[in-house]
């Protein structure tokens, strides 16, 4: 043993290794009193390791270019060897990265981490929020799906704003005419090697920056002024070991709800990966909703929220350009935070009643714009995007009047000017839409807030913040505080939210979808789904990311029994399930190629198809001579006559916007005389009603299997993760609780 | 005092029962990443067994048949090739007549080094430096060495000779045998190369 001690003071003597443990771990004094809010930070770092290592992998596998590169994300979900786990360890990682950015911000805004001497600790950090913006926006082009095609579209052109160059700005962005395989490549490079160096580089200078003044608390008291007669802080202990067991912790929590979501539910219902991506990019088709992924739309709903161009004489300012610089303001603003804050008290925990409902307004309104983003614009969400839109620059903009400690400052003319302008902004807007189709809940805030504006120097005078500590407490705010804090911003967040919420049209065109629930495990149904999509389906849809033996293992079918009942032609059985029908001819024979179906199941809902594939009708202005109800003058023609017969239409209940049958004045069901229902028709199909559906039934769920085959095994692996993780849950809890019993 | 060491040796059982927990989870965690690293369904599917119906074959002719992106030589040796082996044989140009190293499955470790002695079925990479070998069954080639040459594989990049049987000649670069791949008769004319016989 004793050479290895030579060759560690050799190593030592020639690189700072001793030094550089002892400066940020061993001999780094953190506060003592860091609660819950704290383990943000460490998280970040573990998700950016996960982002940097899957990231690596997939890069393995994945091909670069506008032919390949949805294929290639496929291959990595279905033939490579866990190559779906990587996948979804990295697009959950993406989702978790913000998630736990955003909490961390907010952490720093309410603990006034920003403030001097931590203000570059801040600005790095925010810089890393833009980077990660950026590296996120471009991994998500990647997949070359329909979202990562129009949210790349939308997104470079916003840079066409820009008056004078903009237009030649977003044609050198995209090298390109339009997004193409040039603009894949070129996001590519950026999102695998140039923008993550800039992040590691970032995080470390964040690290650095904060360990040289040391960390805040929740206290917001500055450990170093009080220090013991060896030099060490009082309220501090060192990083290693007391805050690593601490965050061992943190982390097997997070860790959990990370895998939880990773293995249950890997799409968050289309949050962390958006449904329309699961189709191939189409430069010619844009989706019928297009929404960035949800850690964007806050930003988005700023954007979106300007809409009047401002005219001042010769000068137009186009809302498109206001919306673009609405939106970069928004994210410019928070680098600034730092000198917007005047007050002397860093913690909510000291600080008067104003700075502390402003902060969890704020919040509210962030959560308001990022729901707002998400969804299509409406009257009534246009108004509260553009409320809350105010209130975001409002919160800056004013916080010098409201943080100040001065009551003669908060009073000056130009803390009336500021304010006034808000009072403006929100009256002038509550009465641009009174009459409007808006809820009058959300007039009522628009005047409300204009009325706290108005009077917020006076409030702001009287307002006082408590006195900070010079030691470190056990205890933070009384719980009754902090609930009344929270269902604060829960009302602030869901009421508005609610108010706009309501939702017109049906998931399935011009009706609701019938409820359909496939089941994995029923492979006498996956094998019949399987038939009958090989017999109906496959002489003009094609499985092309599927492989005919995978299909065959996974429900049970023999090889020799799937070479000669289900593929055709001399295709053998390890190949992709491709058909021998060239686009072009289907394109002359259909008007339209038939799409691939491999991922139908995941781009629509099992509901939306189970409801299609029972709903076509006999329609002769059609080319086919039949129509369908979820999705009309579709180019397919009526596959399934054999089975189900052709219906045609016939009288049936008028639907309400829930799907229930409208009713009139008097109570009677109101009919629908030209297609309410669809009746049996004159060609009889060889099933009944009920056999029919069930046939349908079996091809939507093999289609639900042949979207995510491992879907099955994704969940019984997740089991025995979880399971794991409170295992280990249990020894890292006795483990911190061991190291912590005598710090108090 | 005592109460300390009851901490010490508290603490030293719960970082080793948490490291040795977290060691399965750092295992487990990389299970995904050296896995993803094995031949994925594309490259088994085409490096999936080839089946082939020699039946096809004219009587002394070669088939090139493609099984892991590399060429399979089936010959349809007739009555006189493999007569030849054995003159082969006499001459004493072989380096490894008996088949001595393991160049061949069990099952076609014999004299005609095959399943069904009238198909040869060699791997056509030559066992010097991975060029394909020439068919040349034309006995008594005169640049084979004239009369001496009954027929067989000569390798254009270096020069190395096998005979019907893919058997190396001595006084050639090339120190082995070629190859017989795993194959198995599926029927009397349908040949599966990549699977052994019995499996």
């Amino acid at each position: 043993m004793n050479w290895l001690v030579d060759l560690w003071q050799w190593v030592d003597k020639r690189l700072p290794v001793q030094r550089a443990w002892d400066t940020h771990m061993a001999k780094y004094y953190a506060p003592k009193n860091f609660n819950f809010w704290y383990f943000f930070g460490v998280l970040s770092l573990l998700v950016l390791v996960n982002q940097l290592v899957t990231g690596i992998w997939l890069t393995m596998s994945y091909n670069p270019s506008a032919e390949g590169a949805f294929a290639s994300v496929e291959y990595i979900m279905r033939d490579v060897d866990y190559g779906w786990l990587l996948r979804y360890m990295h697009s959950t990682g993406a989702s978790a990265f913000f998630i736990v950015v955003y909490l961390h911000m907010f952490r720093g805004m309410m603990y006034g981490s920003y403030k001097a001497p931590r203000e570059l600790v801040w600005i790095f950090g925010m810089t890393i929020y833009l980077v990660l913006m950026a590296e996120a926006f471009m991994g998500y082009v990647l997949p070359w799906g329909q979202m990562s095609y129009w949210g790349a579209q939308v997104i470079v052109s916003l840079f066409g704003a820009i008056p004078g160059i903009g237009d030649d700005l977003v044609q050198w962005i995209r090298g390109d005419y339009l997004i193409s395989g040039i603009t894949l490549n070129r996001f590519f490079a950026l999102h695998v090697v140039a923008l993550p160096i800039v992040l590691l580089a970032l995080v470390v200078m964040h690290i650095l920056a904060l360990h040289e003044v040391g960390s805040n608390n929740p206290d917001g008291v500055e450990i170093k002024k009080n220090k013991d007669e060896n030099g060490i802080p009082r309220d501090g202990v060192p990083f290693h070991p007391f805050y690593t067991v601490h965050d061992l912790v943190g982390i097997t929590v997070f860790l959990f709800a990370f895998c939880f979501i990773m293995f249950f539910m890997p799409e968050m219902g289309g949050f962390f990966l958006e449904y329309a991506n699961f189709e191939e990019a189409n430069n010619l088709k844009t989706p019928l909703h297009i929404a960035p992924v949800w850690y964007f739309t806050p930003f988005y709903a700023v954007l979106r929220a300007v809409t009047m161009p401002i005219e001042i004489g010769p000068l137009v300012l186009t809302a498109k350009l206001l919306g673009f610089a609405a939106m970069g303001a928004a994210i410019a603003l928070l680098f600034v935070l730092p000198w917007l804050d005047r007050s002397k008290v860093k913690s909510m925990r000291y600080r008067g009643h104003i700075p502390r409902i402003m902060l969890i307004a704020f919040a509210a309104m962030f959560v308001v714009l990022g729901y707002l983003g998400v969804k299509a614009p409406t009257e009534g969400r246009t108004l509260l995007s553009q409320i809350a839109t105010a209130f975001y620059f409002a919160y800056f903009l004013t916080m010098p009047v409201w943080t100040t400690t001065s009551p003669e400052k908060a009073k000056s003319k130009i803390s009336w000017v500021l304010c006034g302008v808000f009072v403006v902004v929100f009256t002038w807007m509550g009465f641009e839409y009174i009459g409007g189709d808006v809820p009058v809940l959300l007039l009522i805030l628009c005047f409300l807030l204009a009325a706290i504006f108005a009077v917020l120097p006076i409030l702001a005078a009287r307002d006082k913040d408590l006195v900070e500590p010079t030691r470190t407490q056990s205890k933070g705010l009384p719980a009754l505080v902090v609930l009344a804090g929270l269902a604060l911003f829960i009302i602030l967040a869901v009421v508005p939210i609610k108010a706009v919420a309501s939702e017109g049209a049906f998931n399935c065109g011009a009706i609701p979808c019938d409820h359909m629930e496939p089941d994995l495990n029923d492979k006498e149904s996956l094998q019949r789904g399987a038939k009958y999509f090989a017999n109906y389906c496959m002489g003009c849809h094609s499985a092309k990311y599927s492989r005919y033996e995978r299909v065959a293992d996974d429900l049970g079918i023999p090889h020799n029994l799937m070479e000669q009942n289900l593929i055709f032609g001399d295709q053998r059985i390890g190949q992709l399930m491709e058909i021998a029908m060239k686009p072009q001819q289907a394109k002359v024979w259909f008007g339209v190629v038939p799409p691939d179906l491999t991922l139908v199941a995941r781009a629509r809902s099992p509901e939306w198809l189970y409801t299609y594939l029972r709903n076509f009708y006999k329609d002769e202005t059609r080319p086919w001579g039949v129509n369908n109800r979820v999705f009309p003058n579709v180019g397919m023609p009526h596959v399934l006559i054999g089975p189900q017969g052709l219906l045609e239409c016939g009288a049936g209940p008028k639907l309400n916007h829930h799907g229930g049958a409208l009713r009139n004045d008097v109570g009677q069901i109101e009919m629908d005389e030209h297609c309410g229902a669809l009746k049996e028709g004159k060609i009889k199909g060889s099933m009944s009603a009920a056999e029919f559906d069930e046939a349908v039934y079996d091809v939507v769920n093999f289609l639900e299997y042949v979207a995510e085959p491992v879907a099955v095994k994704r969940q019984s692996m997740g089991y025995y993760v979880l399971g794991f993780l409170l295992i280990l849950f249990v020894f890292v809890y006795f483990l911190n609780r061991e190291f912590w019993r005598d710090i108090h | 005092m005592s109460n300390d060491a009851v901490n010490q040796t508290r603490r030293r059982v719960l970082i080793g029962a948490t490291c040795a927990v977290g060691a399965v989870g750092v295992v487990g965690a990389a299970v995904p990443f050296v896995g993803s690293w094995n031949p994925s369904a594309k490259a088994k599917a085409a490096g999936a067994p080839v089946k082939y119906n020699i039946s096809k074959i004219e009587p002394g002719a070669m088939v090139t048949v493609e099984w892991r992106g590399k060429p399979v030589f089936i010959v349809r040796r007739t009555q006189a090739a493999l007569d030849s082996l054995k003159k082969v044989e006499e001459q004493g140009v072989l380096l490894d007549a008996n088949s001595d190293e393991p160049q061949q499955p069990d099952y076609a470790k014999n004299a005609e080094r095959a399943i069904n002695k009238e198909f040869a079925i060699l791997l056509g990479v030559c066992t010097h430096l991975g060029c394909a070998p020439a068919f040349r069954p034309d006995v008594g080639a005169a640049d084979l060495g004239g009369a001496k040459w009954q027929g067989g594989f000569f390798c254009p990049c270096h020069g190395s000779k096998y005979d019907l049987a893919g058997r190396v000649y001595v006084a050639v670069p090339a120190p082995l045998n070629l190859e017989v791949p795993p194959h198995r008769y599926e029927s009397e004319s349908i040949v599966v190369i990549g699977e052994d016989q019995g499996a």
